[in-house]
């Protein structure tokens, strides 16, 4: 494990064009993220985090400014180069689960596994592993229309951690979720980080899901400023 | 023939076609791709299956489409077919120039059987036939169709040297018409008739019947049937030794002569055609200047002409039918199939825009979702193309006899075998034309636009 952070974020830009007019939704921002972390990012509505989250997850390009995750210097790839690193490297987690509604839950964790040069029976064996640690071995053939808000999120968490990328993103998260369900998401994204060492950068609205991270980061102007409520950070 | 042999000719004939052993690496490719692929193709029909309806509707359209162009093409092909000059041994048809039905005196017969030809170094076809038809009824009180049958009046030898599709026989078949012709030859009486015609006359081999003209009046001939043809296309037709209809229009004439009564209308009219068989284009094109420009021919005139170019001329009354046919009506059903595809394919793609950028996330590059789309597109395209030729084949061909389009002198057609792969290609060519720009727009979704809240 090196010391340096995974995720690098320098001097990062990003504005959008609306016909002449120039949006700037991210100013000069720069943000480490160590291995391993739990990071929660706040803001008000509109204040750019699902689009800083986007640029991490290499979903979009900087108009400025450098990101690096791991090794890789992802503000400089093209969108083919892009798509073939977050197979491998990224897990995304969506508000609204966004699962595929005609294939099954073993179908929805599978589908990232299909780019990637595995054997049926490793496919196999990893759709079931990831499975298994969100609880739903008993739920492989239910369709998401068949299943209740928390557990899609759960199928959701594994399709992300399906492939064992190292960092795993999350957009509001535990949004669209009741109170109970929430809860246990939360304590799965916790599980991910403290056993199998993942990355997390979870975006929320909550500051309750907030607190379960170790360290809570505020996007206000463009730029982060840390959370006055964690000491100790 | 053995199996193998037949193998080995099969074979032979299906690499000679560049097409075929295109469509069939193509075929292949389909089934490895398939292989390779077989979940995302899953992933496909189940997107398919999400919206039944449309999807249904999609592919009945295909399928209706493909049939129409299937039923089209297949005419086309045959009239092509039988128009497109054949380079080696083609057979050259003689008839009367000015007239239809041609009537020529049967004098002009042995010299246009050697191509007219005069001088030693004129060109001499390699066989010749002459035909005289002859029909009548078995039953003059009360005539139907059933009990009418018409005769090709020939040499009996040729039937074996001239006659087209005679070639395939199997050698039993072959060696009972041997002998049925030396019968023929021996006895002028004998006839032969093909299966269907015997079945509605309800005669068979071994029975006399006396024939009532119609055409020859007052010339009526008894015959004896002494075989059947081998099944297939001759089992409406029948022959006759030309012999016996020309004498007995001899004996005929004398009774007359001798009552002194004028001759038989048809005297110098019974010759109706006569069939050369040539070599090569070069020596079709010898043999007819030798007939055009002699002076034995003139009073009727007569012209000489290849098979498919006869055809050629009669189907020049159909030529504004045709070309709309081939450069109107299939193109614009071509057209009208892209537009059923492209509809249905944009409106899915437009639903799932979400889906797509979802796929973007996980990682799937933009060619890849491109080809999911139009993965579906090929797939309803192609499936519902070779459901449809190959429905369409087995239910002309099998159920129904062919396709009964009454058009020059063809009964009907029949679906090729070529129809069984322009079904599926049809199917996949308008499936990626029409699902071309959907298919790109779907390849374009930019995640970021999807999943933020534009204010
Ligand atoms: N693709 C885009 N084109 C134009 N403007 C955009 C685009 N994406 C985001 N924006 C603008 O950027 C700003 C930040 O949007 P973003 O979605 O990142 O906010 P957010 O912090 O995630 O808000 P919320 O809490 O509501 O999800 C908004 O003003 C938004 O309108
Ligand atoms: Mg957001």
């Amino acid at each position: 494990m090196g010391l340096e952070p995974i995720v690098r974020v320098r001097n990062l830009h990003k504005y959008f064009l609306r016909g002449s007019e120039q949006i700037d939704v991210l100013n000069d921002l720069s943000l480490n993220v160590p291995e391993a972390e739990f990071l929660a990012l706040m803001g008000p509505s509109g204040s750019g985090k699902t689009t800083l989250l986007n640029l991490i997850a290499g979903l979009d390009q900087p108009s400025e400014g450098e990101i690096w995750v791991g090794e890789h210097l992802i503000s400089g790839m093209s969108e083919a180069q892009l798509a073939r690193w977050r197979t491998r490297h990224v897990g995304f987690v969506f508000q609204f689960y966004n699962l595929l509604p005609v294939l099954t839950a073993y179908e929805n964790v599978e589908l990232p596994l299909l780019l990637l040069p595995l054997s049926s029976a490793e496919r196999k064996r990893q759709v079931l592993t990831a499975l298994d640690l969100v609880g739903l071995s008993n739920r492989l053939s239910h369709r998401p229309g068949q299943l209740s808000g928390g557990q899609q999120q759960r199928v959701g968490i594994a399709r992300a951690i399906v492939t064992d990328p190292t960092l795993i993103v999350a957009d509001e998260p535990t949004g669209d979720l009741d109170a109970r369900s929430a809860e246990d998401i939360l304590n799965l994204l916790v599980e991910l980080k403290d056993g199998l060492k993942k990355t997390i950068i979870m975006v929320t609205h909550d500051p309750r899901a907030a607190s379960r991270a170790e360290r809570v980061l505020h996007l206000e102007k463009g730029q982060l400023v840390h959370d006055t409520a964690h000491a100790s950070w | 023939m053995s199996p193998l042999e037949r193998g080995a000719l099969w074979w032979e004939r299906f690499t000679s076609q560049p097409l075929y052993v295109l469509a069939a690496m193509l075929a292949l490719l389909v089934v490895y791709t398939m292989g390779v692929y077989r979940k995302q193709m899953w992933f496909m029909l189940k997107s398919l299956r999400r919206n039944l309806l449309r999807s249904i509707l999609t592919s009945l359209a295909t399928v209706v489409l493909v049939l129409v162009v299937t039923l089209v093409w297949s005419i086309l092909y045959f009239l092509d077919k039988a128009t497109s000059e054949k380079a080696k041994d083609l057979k050259a048809i003689v008839t009367e120039r000015w007239q239809i039905p041609s009537q020529m005196p049967f004098a002009y017969a042995a010299s246009l059987s050697e191509g007219a030809a005069a001088r030693p170094t004129d060109v001499r076809p390699d066989d010749n036939m002459t035909w005289q038809f002859y029909g009548g009824t078995i039953d003059p009180g009360k005539r139907t169709r059933e009990n009418t049958v018409f005769f090709f009046c020939m040499d009996p030898r040729k039937l074996l040297t001239m006659m087209d599709g005679l070639d395939e026989l199997t050698l039993q078949e072959r060696s009972d018409l041997d002998h049925a012709i030396d019968v023929m030859v021996k006895d002028k009486r004998k006839v032969v008739i093909g299966k269907d015609r015997l079945a509605a006359m309800k005669k068979r081999v071994g029975e006399r019947i006396k024939v009532t003209s119609l055409n020859y009046k007052d010339i009526d001939l008894e015959v004896e049937i002494i075989a059947e043809f081998p099944d297939g296309r001759y089992n409406q037709s029948a022959i006759m030794n030309r012999d016996y209809l020309n004498d007995a229009m001899d004996d005929y004439n004398a009774k007359q002569k001798a009552k002194g009564l004028p001759t038989h209308p048809l005297t110098m009219k019974s010759l109706n055609l006569v069939w050369l068989r040539v070599p090569d284009t070069d020596a079709y094109q010898r043999v007819a200047d030798q007939i055009m420009s002699s002076s034995l021919y003139s009073s009727p005139a007569v012209k000489c002409e290849t098979a498919s170019s006869g055809i050629s001329s009669f189907l020049d009354a159909y030529r504004d039918l045709l070309w709309g046919m081939r450069w109107l009506l299939v193109p614009s059903i071509l057209v009208t199939m892209s537009l059923v595809i492209a509809n249905a394919i944009s409106i899915s793609v437009r639903e799932r825009r979400v889906e797509m950028a979802v796929l973007k996330v996980l990682g799937f590059s933009p060619g890849q979702i491109m080809a999911l789309v139009l993965g579906e597109a090929i797939l309803i395209g192609g499936l519902s193309g070779a459901f449809s030729s190959g429905a369409t084949y087995v239910l002309i061909n099998q159920v129904a006899g062919g396709l009964k389009f009454p058009i020059a002198f063809f009964p009907a057609f029949l679906i090729p075998e070529d129809a069984l792969w322009w079904g599926p290609m049809i199917g996949i060519g308008t499936a990626v034309a029409g699902s071309f720009f959907p298919a790109w727009s779907a390849r374009t979704v930019k995640v970021s636009d999807v999943f933020s809240k534009i204010s």
